[in-house]
């Protein structure tokens, strides 16, 4: 069994996992081994070509569609899908993600989920008298709460507003991606076989996101760094918000007793654009390996691990969140702190990606030019403009067409 | 120069080869059976790869086609004409740009290291106290292995928290107000230095043992003669190490011309795109061919790095073969 560092200690946490059911089948063993996010995809690409791997696999949601195109994961039979109820516990976006686009078959479950929200400092946001429920109700407002507490101080330090990290992240489409969906864009066309990015929406989306930087609001420093180095600065208390995933709840909690993050903070789900207030929806799904050998074990052990009981005990452990409706709202999971029943909220207006085997190249095009929107807006060089913006994104788009273009 | 003409050794000569004319009818084979297992090793290890990568360089190779492997479909050229020359090819994509940065990186890091490390070695070829300690101390940035160097230099470039601002603006007064070094054109500079920071060491040590070969009985003839210490570089030192140099430029050249992990490591959590004056030919072929998974156009680029690089080896050599010998 191939997994990713879900926990801490994957190597540790997953093993005891999956005790009870090794308890319930005397005969089998299980071999984890723990990937890591960087040499993952290679490993298991080469193992989907060469036909040669594990009996089952975690997959990241936007790697399975690529995965399963190449053949290398065993499709779910009817008999299968109707021991869970064809899907119908878990998220249905997340659900989609473990499908083909445009195709028929279904090649595992949902495993865990990313659900990103807004985490603010409640105690900045009442140093500058800005209530945070009007704050995250619309962009405009969400505009308005940044520029009121960017440069607040808080026990002697200087907040500022907004963080978000630059070209150099592997987050910059997911960060701008709930933005372009509630200004009524879209990554994708429909039909998953041109960029959407040049649409009058989404542009709107891309200018209003980029402005904050351009303002000041996400200050400059902020766009050369990466997610990571930018949430520890966040719970090291540098900046007021942050949109990040349930991952930060740990870095929190397991944070000093004394940090002022730890408690005062709060979620928040994006601001509501003229489409709503979307958000991104990711995390790993579960399948079995086409080459495996051991194919009803496998089975049995995904669907185990994608049962309520298991997906609760890995949310307590990995502060990932249940990817089946059921175990997000066990009290197990919401009663631990007020947040946790809050992200189950904003998960309810979770979207993933279409799932496009195209998705990983298509992510490198989206990241590579996206992330130039940092150059752009950090003041450094040619000062941002509207057209200048819109040529960065008509670049992209004739980048990415072009590799979808392969797809079809 | 000597010459089989000369008398006394023509005769010599011809005695020598008389009776190996005679050997060679005889076939021997165990200097073959010696050197077979290195020459399948060779082949195994170079030339199995070379002829499957120029395959794969003709083989529409792509995420759809990947599990076929050497069976997906043959194209022919059209690999190298879609990257060469069509521009709206996602491998071509930024190639103007990362060749331009590729070749001024080339240039500076190999001026600079080979500049450093020569003068470096010049102070340390001569006795003081701690001069092995030192000579120890100053191989210290080789020993750091590259990627470690792009990931450390990386949190030192960064404008508020690193150190090199700290320095420049806060101890030393060289500027009035800290600049972006990971964003905008001084990107070029972020990866520039570390690369010298690294390559200069071993170059020193290099000319060291070559300064170490120069007979001191030269430059005490110079100064009898009353050369000052410049004529004595130029006219000694100099083309004393010729030969050195060349080589070490050749190297310092290919190696920068394929240098991958500074960048990587520096910029790569992203998409590995450093912006339009940092990305250097070996990222851009990485990021563009394999993480969109164009492997076929991927393995084309190469070939065309190759041949261009064999050239240059070729023409290199060529100009600089006499100084490469002690016929200089």
């Amino acid at each position: 069994m191939w997994v990713m560092p879900v926990t801490t200690n994957a190597q540790h946490d997953v093993p005891a996992l999956i005790a009870p059911w090794l308890a319930q089948h005397p005969g089998v063993t299980v071999r984890v081994t723990v990937l890591d996010w960087e040499s993952g995809w290679n490993k298991i690409t080469a193992a989907a070509a060469s036909r040669r791997g594990p009996d089952l696999l975690e997959l990241g949601t936007t790697w399975m569609p690529a995965i399963a195109a190449m053949g290398g994961l065993e499709p779910l039979s009817a008999a299968q899908l109707a021991e869970i109820d064809n899907g119908a516990p878990y998220y249905a976006e997340l659900w989609k993600t473990t499908q083909v686009f445009g195709q028929k078959g279904v090649y595992g479950l949902p495993w865990y989920a990313d659900v990103r929200a807004a985490f603010y400092r409640t105690d900045v946001f009442r140093q500058a008298g800005v209530d945070p429920a009007q704050a995250f109700a619309t962009w405009e407002s969400f505009h308005a709460a940044l520029k009121k507490i960017n440069g607040t101080t808080v026990a002697g330090k200087r907040v500022a507003a907004l963080a978000y990290a630059g070209k150099n992240d592997w987050n910059v489409v997911h960060n701008l991606a709930p933005w372009i969906w509630n200004a009524g864009g879209d990554v994708l066309s429909a039909d998953a076989k041109h960029s959407a990015l040049g649409s009058p929406q989404a542009l709107r989306a891309i200018d209003f996101y980029s402005s904050l930087a351009v303002e000041g609001l996400v200050p400059s420093n902020a766009l050369e760094k990466d997610s990571d180095i930018l949430e520890g600065a966040w719970v090291g208390g540098d900046y007021g918000v942050i949109f990040s995933g349930p991952w930060l709840l740990r870095r929190i909690f397991e944070g000093p007793v004394g940090s002022v993050v730890r408690t005062h903070f709060d979620v928040a789900p994006y601001p509501a654009g003229p489409n709503g207030h979307a958000t991104f929806f990711g995390g790993s799904n579960l399948a079995i390996f086409k080459g495996s050998r051991h194919k009803p074990e496998a089975w049995d052990l995904v669907k185990y691990l994608g049962g309520k009981a298991s997906q609760v005990q890995l949310s307590l452990v990995s502060s990932m969140m249940p990817a089946r409706i059921d175990a997000a709202n066990d009290p197990a999971w919401t009663s631990r702190h007020p947040v946790y029943a809050k992200l189950t909220a904003i998960a309810a207006d979770g979207r993933a990606y279409p799932p496009i085997p195209a998705w990983g190249p298509l992510e490198t095009v989206y990241t590579k030019h996206l992330g130039q929107l940092a150059e752009l807006s950090s003041g450094i060089g040619d000062p941002y403009t509207l057209p200048a913006m819109k040529a960065l994104i008509a670049g992209t788009v004739v980048e990415a067409d072009k590799v979808l273009e392969e797809a079809n | 120069m000597t010459t089989v003409s000369e008398p006394g050794l023509g005769a010599l000569a011809s005695v020598a080869t008389a009776p190996r004319a005679k050997r060679r009818r005889k076939f021997d084979a165990f200097p073959y059976l010696l050197l077979a297992p290195a020459a399948l090793m060779m082949v195994i290890v170079n030339l199995v790869p070379i002829v499957q990568g120029l395959r794969m360089s003709m083989l529409k190779l792509n995420q759809y086609t990947l599990s076929q492997f050497m069976d997906a479909p043959f194209i022919g050229l059209r690999n190298y004409r879609g990257v060469l020359f069509d521009p709206t090819n996602p491998v071509h994509s930024g190639m103007l740009g990362a060749l331009r940065n590729t070749a001024l990186y080339s240039l500076l890091v190999t001026l600079c290291a080979v500049s450093i490390g020569l003068a470096v070695a010049l102070l340390l070829n001569r006795d003081f106290p701690g001069k092995a300690a030192a000579r120890t101390l100053l191989m210290l940035p080789w020993v750091v292995p590259t990627y470690v160097v792009g990931t450390l230099w990386g949190f030192m470039w960064q404008r508020d928290e690193g150190i090199i601002n700290h320095v420049l603006v806060d101890v030393l007064h060289l500027m009035d107000h800290k600049p972006f070094w990971l964003i905008g054109s001084n990107t070029f500079f972020a990866i520039v230095i570390p690369t010298v920071w690294r390559a200069w060491p071993v170059l020193m040590l290099i000319f060291l043992a070559a300064l170490q070969a120069v007979p001191e009985e030269l430059y005490e003839a110079a100064r009898l003669d009353g050369a000052n210490a410049w004529q004595r570089f130029c006219n000694i030192t100099l083309p004393s190490l010729k030969p050195v140099i060349v080589i070490q430029v050749m190297f310092q050249i290919i190696d920068n011309i394929y240098s991958y992990n500074i960048v990587a490591m520096m910029f790569g959590k992203g998409a590995g795109y450093p912006g339009e004056w940092g990305d250097l030919l070996m990222p851009l072929l990485t990021r563009q061919s394999f993480s969109y998974w164009r492997f076929g156009e991927g393995a084309a680029v190469s070939f065309v790095m190759m041949a261009v690089m064999l050239v240059f080896v070729a023409v290199w050599m060529r100009t600089f073969r006499r100084s490469m010998t002690d016929e200089a």
